[in-house]
Formats: C-alpha cells, structure tokens, sequence
C-alpha cells in the first residue's frame, strides 16, 4: 500500500494538533510562580468559587494569579496567595475584592488600587478586601423578605 | 431458491429448524474463527512487517478523517448543549457536557463508525480477493498458515490504534468545542479550557479508550471474517466489503450499550 505523502503530512498535522492542543489544556490554570513574579496575601471572609490559578487583574487587565487558597483555622477567614507581576507595583492601600467574569466566567480578584504613598511589599497583606457576593442568598433574601403590604384578604363567594 | 421457499410453506416445521441450523453454524464458524485468529495472535513468531504496515494502515493514515469527524461532532455538540442549556439558563454547562460526551461516548463510537467504512471495508475486499484468486490456498500450500500472516497484524493492529485514535479523537473534539464556545458562544477559551480538565475524571477518558479497543477488535475481526469466508468471486468481494461494514456498526453499537451498562454501573 503506497499512500501519498500529502496523506502523510496531514496526518502528522492532526497529531501535532492534538498533542498541541493538550499541552494547552495542561498548561492552562498552572500558576507561573518564580522569576518576575512576587507574593501577596489578601484574607476574605468569603472566596466563593475563587480556585486556584484563577486571574487577579487591575481594571480588567490580568497581572497576576491566586497561587493558593487556604482557611485561616482561627478567625476562619480565607487566605489567598496572590502571585504579581514584578513591574506591577500596587499602593498598600489597594483594595481586593472576589468578583466574576461575567454570567459564563470564572470568578478572579479585581484589585482596586488605593492612593497610598507607600507600595505593597512582596509578602505583605491587601487589607481592605471584599469576599465574594452569594448571588443564591441575596436571592433568597429577597423572596423570604415579608410583603410591606400584605393583599387584604377578600371574600370570595 | 423457490424449492426451497415451497417446502418451508409445506413444512413450517423445516424452515424453523434450517433457521435455527444456519444460525447456529454462523455462531459456530465465528466463534471458530475467532479463536483461530486470537491463537494466532497470542503466539510467537508475530509477523511484525506485516503489523507495522497495518498499524500504519488502519492507524496513522486514518487520523486525517477521523481528526475532521472529531472536530466537526464537538462543535456541533456545543451549539446543541448551548441551545438546549439555554432553555433553563445552564449555558456555562457547556464545556462539562462537551466534554464528558466526547469522552465517553462519540470520541469512541464514531472513530469505530468512520473505521468500520474505511479499515473493516477495505480488509474484508483485500482477504476476499485474495480467496476469489486463490491466494489463501496457495498460501495454505506453501504452509503459509493465512491466520498468522494475514489475520493476526490486522487484529493486533485495530487493538492497538484505535484506541490512540479514540484519543486524538477526545482532544481534537474537545477542542472543536472549544473553539466554536470562543468564537461564538462568548466563552473565554481558558476558563472552557480550564471547566474542562476540572471536570474530566480519569474513568471518563479510560472508559472511552477501553470501548476503542473492543471497537478495534470488532471491526477488524468482522473485516476478515467476511473476507475470509467471501465466495463467488468479484460480487463476493463486493458482498464480503458491505457485511464486514454492517455488521462491525451493529456489532459496535450493541457492544457500546452493552460497555455503556458496565462503566457505569455503580
């Protein structure tokens, strides 16, 4: 059987692309950590489904990712491990606070920088932070919440 | 033909009994063969030449085709689970269900489906030639056993590629997901990507590699089984190439139930 060596090659390409394509599917949500990078914490009362390798951007722009999330065992806060971007250099001041990427997305930490004249050190603390909204409770919320103006009853025949 | 018709009219009975006959000695000259063809397979010497041309054969000159199939199923199924998440507001379901579809379920059974055509077909019209110009025989006479030479590369070869080609299936499907969930759908490719390897379990992607290898056996083993037993020259080549074709589909979609049941049972 003798085949055509653009038989071949188209082969070869749909390799290269499914091995191209799970190195991707590897490779996505690994935390690059090391060089160019350094460590923050930000303590939340409340992460949601914030994960590990999610993105932390400044006004939408990524600059950094969760590297870790642990529980504080006693004032039972979430720890967050922010890895930043070396050449981002945020006020110590700034605030973080767990959102998502829209109704489809994922959920990441958007930080708002503050107007400080000092600078977060690598190490330090975001101390200002806001947790993660609980969309299902905010909705439960306003269901259970009594009526103002209960319907008079009327009589019906 | 026609007598024969007349006397299963005159005797119910007959025609009963010649039925239950054929379809015994079919269920006997299969399960023969393929106790022959396993011997052969298990036993040295392995005729490697012939298996390396065959793993080429049946595998990489069938990863074009079937890298298309893949990539064309998994986009569809995501514009199907996004129109049918939508109707009760589950769109970002997507990539889960992509996912889990592609591995479990058509990765496997339309690689074995495209395979069926392309590798069933072509092995039953090879072996049937062979027999209508007396290869087989004169093989048989230069004590050339047709098991261990012809059958068993072909055998081993559909075991061991299809399952490699029900993996290149899984990615490039995913992947066509992927892609029409970005363009399309507004999905961010690395949040689908990333809802992807969250969700997927390794039983989701064994389980579909292991219906790759029962897939692989069947469709080779129906392929020169009909070419094998193929008479009457150039129609039995051509009758030989449909049956191994039909009967691996039949055969791949009642083994796909069959191993659906087993992997997920629980």
């Amino acid at each position: 059987m003798r085949h055509n060596w653009t038989e071949t090659l188209v082969g070869a390409v749909v390799l290269l692309g499914a091995a191209g394509f799970l190195a991707y599917l590897l490779s996505v949500g690994q935390v690059v950590t090391g060089e160019g990078r350094y460590k923050v914490t930000a303590r939340f009362g409340q992460v949601g489904s914030l994960k590990a390798g999610d993105d932390v951007r400044v006004a939408g722009v990524r600059v950094g990712q969760v590297e870790k999330i642990s529980l504080d065992p006693k004032t039972y806060f979430a720890i967050t491990d922010l890895a930043l971007d070396a050449n981002i250099v945020l006020p110590s001041d700034s605030t973080a606070k767990v959102t998502s990427d829209g109704l489809l997305g994922g959920a990441l930490i958007a930080i708002e920088p503050g107007g400080s004249e000092t600078n977060l050190k690598p190490g330090g603390q975001i101390e200002n932070t806001q947790g993660a909204v609980d969309l299902f409770g905010l909705i439960g919320q306003f269901i259970n919440k009594p009526s103002p103006a209960p319907a008079p009853a009327t009589d019906l025949p | 033909m026609a007598r024969a018709a007349r006397l299963s009219l005159m005797s119910p009975v007959a025609g009963i009994g010649r039925g239950v006959i054929a379809l015994t000695n079919l269920v006997g000259a299969l399960t023969q063969f393929t106790l022959r063809a396993l011997l052969a397979c298990v036993t040295l010497p392995w005729n490697t030449r012939e298996l390396g041309r065959q793993v080429m054969a049946i595998g990489f000159y069938s990863l074009p085709v079937v890298g298309l199939t893949a990539a064309f199923t998994g986009a569809a199924l995501a514009l199907n689970i996004f129109t049918g998440g939508g109707r009760f507001n589950a769109e970002q379901i997507v990539p889960q269900i992509v996912a889990l579809g592609v591995t479990r379920e058509l990765a496997p059974v339309l690689t074995a489906l495209i395979l069926a055509g392309r590798v069933s077909a072509t092995i039953a019209a090879e072996i049937g030639a062979m027999r209508a110009t007396e290869q087989l025989d004169a093989m048989r006479t230069l004590s050339t056993d047709p098991f261990r030479y012809l059958i068993a590369p072909r055998l081993l070869a559909g075991v061991m590629t299809i399952p490699l080609l029900t993996g290149v299936a899984d990615l490039i499907g995913i992947a066509g997901g992927l892609a029409i969930s970005a363009s399309s759908l507004g999905f961010n490719p690395e949040i689908y990507a990333r809802s992807t390897v969250e969700f997927l379990t390794l039983d989701d992607v064994t389980s579909g590699l292991i219906k790759g290898a029962v897939f692989g056996f069947i469709l080779t083993l129906m392929g020169c089984y009909h070419g094998y037993r193929s008479v009457g020259g150039a129609a039995g080549v051509g009758r030989a190439a449909t049956q191994a074709m039909v009967w691996s589909g039949v055969l791949i979609f009642a083994s796909d139930y069959l191993l659906t049941r087993l992997f997920t049972a629980s």
